[in-house]
């Protein structure tokens, strides 16, 4: 639902980015966002394609890699993932809590919005 | 700007910069400026109607004798929840979020220039109406607090587990609607803790009155 104003950060960041290189044009975005965010790739992508017209980013790609969530445990501190199957549901529920000793978890990925880099002329 | 041969004057250049994680350092920062000024911060979250401004008014009746309370608004359009607010006789300041659906920590900060910290205890939060936005944007406060309630149907939770994975306080209002909405707050309850264990549960009902003592307790303790 905030696609549209998150990805105008992305792209001030790119352009940021693309002023100090002094570029002329970008050609590729490489995005990393988490599965445990409320950031929809698609909605992401089709708010790139609006925000860039008209800048040097008209026409580049944007390159969205996705990446699962993942817990650790607060009392064993084991990691484990938190697997979505692709339609973003989970079935059943991740019970939040560590499948080795039951104790409570903290999110330590999944929660990504990250501007990994672009490919700029 | 150097240009490599072969490479057709192309740049790889790296960023490596997560606007969400830029939010949580911003968030924090506001936490360093509560805590600067002992002021305790709490957002409180959920849907459109469920009843966060009138939980607010419960709790301003129940703990404005003990603490100097002041509550931020968050709203699109309307001052209306702010003089709601105001009517309880303690201090209200409206955002007008305009067209977003989530407070984000740099607004709230501008607030938090506005309000004299130095005569308040704890400051209360209604963010935006809206389940979902709000759990990206942490504020900095020191408790998240998300209000449901059961005119939205027994499978809100079930629904929406990426949301109350990242609760740890949750109120079940309307209480008093449960048997009219065919809804059974102890499966909601289960279900809410089935997402994650070490949930806190409150039902409540701003109608009747019930519930609050015991939400504000938990909401204040060790905080
Ligand atoms: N029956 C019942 N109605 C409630 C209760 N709490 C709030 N309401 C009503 O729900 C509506 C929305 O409440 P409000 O506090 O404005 O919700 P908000 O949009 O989350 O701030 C109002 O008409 C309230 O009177 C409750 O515990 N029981
Ligand atoms: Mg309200
Ligand atoms: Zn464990």
């Amino acid at each position: 639902m905030h696609e549209f104003g998150i990805t105008s950060r992305i792209v001030n960041t790119v352009l940021q980015a693309a002023a100090e290189h002094k570029s002329t044009q970008v050609l590729e975005v490489e995005l990393l966002i988490g599965r445990l965010t409320f950031l929809n790739p698609a909605q992401v992508q089709y708010s790139y394609e609006l925000l860039a017209r008209g800048t040097i980013l008209e026409g580049s790609t944007l390159i969205i890699e996705e990446i699962e969530g993942a817990v650790r445990c607060m009392k064993c501190q084991r990691i484990n993932s938190l697997k979505l199957p692709p339609q973003g549901c989970y079935d059943p529920f991740p019970s939040f809590c560590c499948p080795e000793c039951g104790g409570s978890v903290e999110i330590i990925q999944g929660k990504e919005c990250l501007v990994k880099g672009a490919k700029m002329i | 700007m150097r240009k490599f041969p072969g490479n057709n004057g192309v740049d790889k250049i790296k960023i490596e910069k997560d606007l969400l994680l830029d939010q949580q350092m911003l968030a924090a920062e506001n936490r360093r400026i509560l805590d600067r000024f002992n002021v305790k911060m709490i957002d409180i979250m959920g849907s459109v109607g469920t009843g966060k401004t009138s939980l607010i008014q419960q709790v301003v009746k129940q703990l404005k004798s003990n603490y100097r309370i002041v509550v931020i608004n968050g709203d699109l359009d309307t001052t209306i929840d702010q003089e709601r607010i105001g009517s309880c006789g303690v201090d209200a300041y409206q955002i007008n979020t305009g067209k977003e659906c989530h407070l984000d920590a740099v607004t709230v900060r501008g607030m938090l220039k506005q309000i004299n910290l130095e005569q308040t205890d704890l400051i209360l939060v209604e963010n935006v109406g809206n389940l979902i936005c709000p759990v990206d944007f942490p504020l900095g406060a020191h408790r998240r607090l998300m209000v449901i309630s059961v005119t939205e149907g027994p499978y809100v939770a079930r629904k929406h587990p990426a949301v109350f994975m990242e609760m740890e306080y949750v109120a079940i209002n309307k209480t008093d609607l449960a048997a009219v909405m065919n809804v059974d707050v102890g499966e909601l309850i289960r279900d809410i803790k089935g997402i994650r264990v070490n949930a806190r549960v409150y039902p409540i009902s701003c109608r009747q009155q019930g519930g609050l003592g015991d939400l504000a307790t938990a909401l204040l303790e060790d905080i």
